[in-house]
């Protein structure tokens, strides 16, 4: 053979192979990973084990650090300081011997050289007033660091310790054998922000008339980080919005404040006629027998006389509380306090309220008969609330801490208030309150998953709220109302499961859409008998414990007998939206001939049948759904008959295991179908309407807006 | 509320506060209906921003949806959109007219409309509506147009945005 002619044959052979090749690869012969979203969570979800069972409960050997507080803290009302003297003693429960362990500086995020300011992009606006450009460019910034004057041994010998940021590791003379405790002791100090003018989950309120200050105190003291099998050391840094992981422990608390100030904080107060009047405590006695409205224990006349004067001297406040994730403290001259009880299955919890007379009386009518409304709602839909009071206090943000809470809201300047500044204190109010039970009882890792607490405290909120006033206006939590958010800039959204410090739109990732997700679950996907089963056995199997999502999940799943992984990994692992329309309708007629039932399209116009139907034939349509929408959810289809009644029908999710993108399934009936829409009363988050109705819907909302006016 | 304690609401207190934060976005949706030669839009916006730009630029009280809501709030809502939203269609700016308002939960939708419009070539919006305020408010704009779906995303820096149609 010629060169030639072997050249030429390689080249048609050669072209022939890269010929096949392609053929192959369109004929789909290259492989695939498993993409179904009905695929279990198995790769997302940490394999169960003997602390963690694959039921969501924990298990045999679930174990949980303790740690015990007993602290001495100074409120110097003149400089606008806290300094404190603790001593720790923490009980390593795990089966691991410690070589160290991590304490909590959260005051440091306000430290001058806090790292904090340094992580927020920032941009020069056109003018600010002074004001805000003094507080934004300070000469001087604020110093609200921790000044840690020691760490030491019980007998006061130097105990080796490292400060990285917002966190301290305590180096121990020796390791920390399981099931042995260690007891050290830290004495320190700090200024107080004015939480007012920079911000801040705590800090003081100042009022120029009579020179007061309201504290609300948190993050005060160097508190323990979480050890568990889960994340080893929570030793994550505070930058300031994902909020905290904590040890449940007991502690011994006394405050001493100026003599004249009125103070509430977590915990049983020990010392009730050192720190009240005998008239106090008589009004005390009579509300803790009141159910059925708030009892003045200091009046708002009595507040606003003690507020005109200061006291040189002192008083201490002696506090006992056992099995607490935290302490916090609210201490005022200007405070009016009430107190209702509130019958608990039976047992008596106190709701008790602390405000300022700026903050009556919307405090005054609705604060306390709020808290008491959070206890009974959430009460009913987890356990009963296990501690002995609930706080709320006019600090002006929203925060919480267990056993007490500061909420926003106040009045015009003539005492008058808005609808909404009622229903915004009050939401915020039942919000904070409701965080007793999550985190504060369920006690999640709020550091890595800010939902987690905000979203299923977001969820029961409502509830709380539509027990409070029947059309109290909700505004976050119901489908309709996520819509906007989830059919916003993708570039701009992220998943549920992202860690908090990284989420864009926290209100709505963290809160909104979580809280969401359960509704629809709840009043949708599972019903409320099977959600509202599982979500209590949730609630009562973490209680006092350290859950995670997969806990979550699993328990919710185990619970019910209901397979959810599909709408865990839709809702909460991706940022895909719900939109599933109408496509096509064909209608069929039926004729019998011998042993055989023929079905004859008719191909008029509309969902009307022509002439040629045989009476005796049913209705029968073959109905194609798409799905442009990422999301598998339930379709939702009510069908209108010509005599104007409607049948709802739901085809579970499961519908769209085949195919995501489009399905056909037949409805018939004997009576005629005049109309066909989806999901007509917004239980599903559809973010596109207009492929929801057969015949198509022409009108749009503008069409229908302009419609209804123009009348 | 004074201009100060606004700024600082807006400077400060997103960055270390605690409640939950919520986001500045309104959404602009556009659509050109053939049959009445018309474009339709609907705009939303969260009702309490709104309410606090018109408080403080107009120095009125609006109290949207309470008993004491203020009975000529379309004036200056009117007023305020002619302010803060420009269209030019095929390169010339176009007026629109102002059909109404209504509320949804923790939204206000207002609706207007361009007539007489027989061809969209290009679309030029300008949108600062509550950017002067709140300095971290988004602007998302979503057009229906020739059956062509397109969005656009305006904020306090990128304020203007060209859609084609050819």
């Amino acid at each position: 053979m010629k060169n030639s002619t072997l050249f030429l044959l390689s080249i048609f052979f050669i072209g022939t192979t890269v010929f096949a090749q392609e053929k192959t690869i369109k004929q789909g012969l290259q492989g695939h990973t498993n993409q179904n979203k009905f695929k279990q969570l198995k790769d997302q979800l940490a394999t169960p084990n003997s602390q963690r069972t694959a039921s969501g409960a924990p298990g045999v050997n679930y174990t949980q650090q303790k740690v015990d507080y007993v602290m001495d803290i100074v409120l110097d009302d003149e400089n606008k300081r806290i300094s404190g003297k603790e001593t720790i003693v923490y009980h390593n429960n795990s089966k691991d011997e410690l070589a160290y362990l991590w304490v909590q500086l959260d005051q440091n995020m306000r430290a001058k050289d806090s790292k904090t300011p340094d992580i927020q992009p920032s941009k020069i606006p056109s003018s600010m007033p002074v004001k805000s450009f003094n507080l934004n460019y300070p000469k001087t910034p604020f110093d609200g660091g921790f000044n840690i004057i020691s760490v030491t041994n019980l007998d006061n010998s130097n105990l080796s310790h490292t400060i990285n940021q917002t966190m301290m590791r305590i180096n121990l003379p020796e390791p920390l054998a399981a099931g042995k405790t260690f007891s050290f002791k830290i004495n320190w100090w700090y200024n107080i922000n004015n939480h007012r003018e920079i911000g801040g989950r705590s800090g003081y309120e100042h009022f120029t008339e009579n020179g007061n200050n309201n504290y609300v105190i948190a993050q005060f003291f160097p508190r323990l980080c979480v050890y568990d099998n889960v994340e080893g050391w929570q030793n994550d840094q505070f930058w300031g919005r994902s909020e905290f992981a904590l040890e449940f422990g007991d502690y011994t608390v006394h405050i001493t404040t100026p003599k004249d100030h009125m103070l509430g904080a977590t915990g049983v107060l020990q010392n009730e006629s050192e720190v009240l009047s005998r008239k106090e405590l008589k009004r005390l006695a009579k509300a803790k027998n009141t159910f059925d409205q708030p009892v003045l224990i200091r009046t708002q006349e009595e507040a606003t006389k003690i507020e005109k004067s200061k006291s040189s001297d002192t008083k201490t406040w002696k506090f006992e509380a056992k099995n607490v994730r935290d302490y916090a403290f609210a201490s005022s001259r200007k405070f009016i306090w009430d107190a209702m009880a509130v019958d608990i299955n039976g047992k008596t919890v106190m709701a008790y309220s602390l405000y300022s007379k700026e903050a009556n009386p919307l405090y005054g009518e609705h604060s306390t008969r709020a808290v008491a409304q959070t206890l009974k709602t959430y009460s009913k839909y987890t356990f009963d609330y296990p501690y002995h009071k609930a706080i709320s206090v006019d600090g002006q943000m929203g925060m919480e801490y267990p056993q007490i809470c500061f909420n926003p809201g106040r009045p015009d300047a003539d005492g008058t208030y808005s609808d909404r500044t009622k229903y915004r204190m009050i939401k915020v109010t039942i919000h904070e309150v409701g965080h007793n039970f999550f985190p504060m009882i369920v006690n999640s890792d709020e550091r890595q998953w800010t939902w987690m607490d905000e979203g299923l405290n977001s969820y029961v909120e409502m509830l709380a709220e539509l027990a409070y006033d029947k059309d109290f206006p909700i505004t976050r939590g119901y489908p309709k109302n996520i819509i906007k958010y989830m059919n916003g800039d993708q570039s701009k959204i992220a998943p549920i499961m992202t860690k908090g410090d990284n989420v864009y739109s926290f209100g709505s990732n963290a809160y909104g859409k979580p809280a969401t997700a359960l509704w629809i679950l709840r009043e949708t996907i599972m019903g409320p008998e099977l959600f509202d089963h599982a979500f209590r056995t949730y609630s009562q199997r973490w209680m006092f414990k350290h859950p995670t999502p997969a806990d979550f999940f699993r328990t919710m799943e185990d619970a019910s007998g209901i397979d959810l992984d599909w709408f865990w990994r839709g809702w909460f692992y991706t940022t895909d939206v719900t939109d599933i329309g109408i496509k096509n309708v064909k209608k069929f007629h039926t004729k019998t001939k011998e042993n055989e039932v023929r079905f004859i399209e008719d191909t008029t116009k509309g969902l009307g049948f022509g002439d040629a139907k045989d009476s005796n034939s049913k209705f029968h349509y073959e109905i194609t759904y798409n799905k442009p929408g990422g999301l598998v959810m339930p379709i939702i289809v009510y069908y209108t008959y010509k005599d104007g009644t409607k049948e709802r029908k739901v085809y579970p999710a499961q519908i769209w295991r085949f195919n995501d993108k489009e399905i056909t399934k037949v409805f018939s009936s004997s009576k005629e179908v005049t109309k066909i829409t989806i999901d007509p009363n917004q239980e599903t988050a559809d973010v596109n309407t207009s492929n929801n109705s057969w015949p198509k819907e022409n009108k749009n909302n503008f069409e229908k807006f302009k419609r209804k006016i123009k009348g | 509320m004074n201009i100060q304690k606004l700024l600082l609401l807006l400077f400060i207190i997103p960055l270390l506060s605690s409640s939950p934060h919520k986001y500045y976005l309104s959404l602009t949706q556009i659509e050109y209906k053939n049959e009445s030669r018309s474009i339709q839009i609907s705009i939303n916006v969260f009702m309490d921003d709104i309410e606090i730009a018109l408080n403080k630029k107009y120095q009125i009280d609006l109290q949207l949806t309470s008993n004491q809501e203020l009975k000529n709030n379309d004036d200056y809502f009117k007023k305020y959109l002619k302010e803060k939203l420009h269209l030019k269609i095929n390169d010339f700016p176009k007026e629109y007219n102002y059909i109404g308002k209504e509320y949804d939960g923790d939204l206000v939708y207002f609706y207007l409309e361009v007539e007489n419009i027989d061809d969209i070539k290009s679309l030029e919006v300008e949108n600062t509506i509550l950017t002067t305020y709140f300095p971290k408010q988004e602007n998302l704009l979503k057009t229906k147009i020739y059956n062509k779906y397109q969005s656009l995303l305006l904020t306090a820096k990128k304020t203007k945005g060209l859609l084609k149609f050819l």
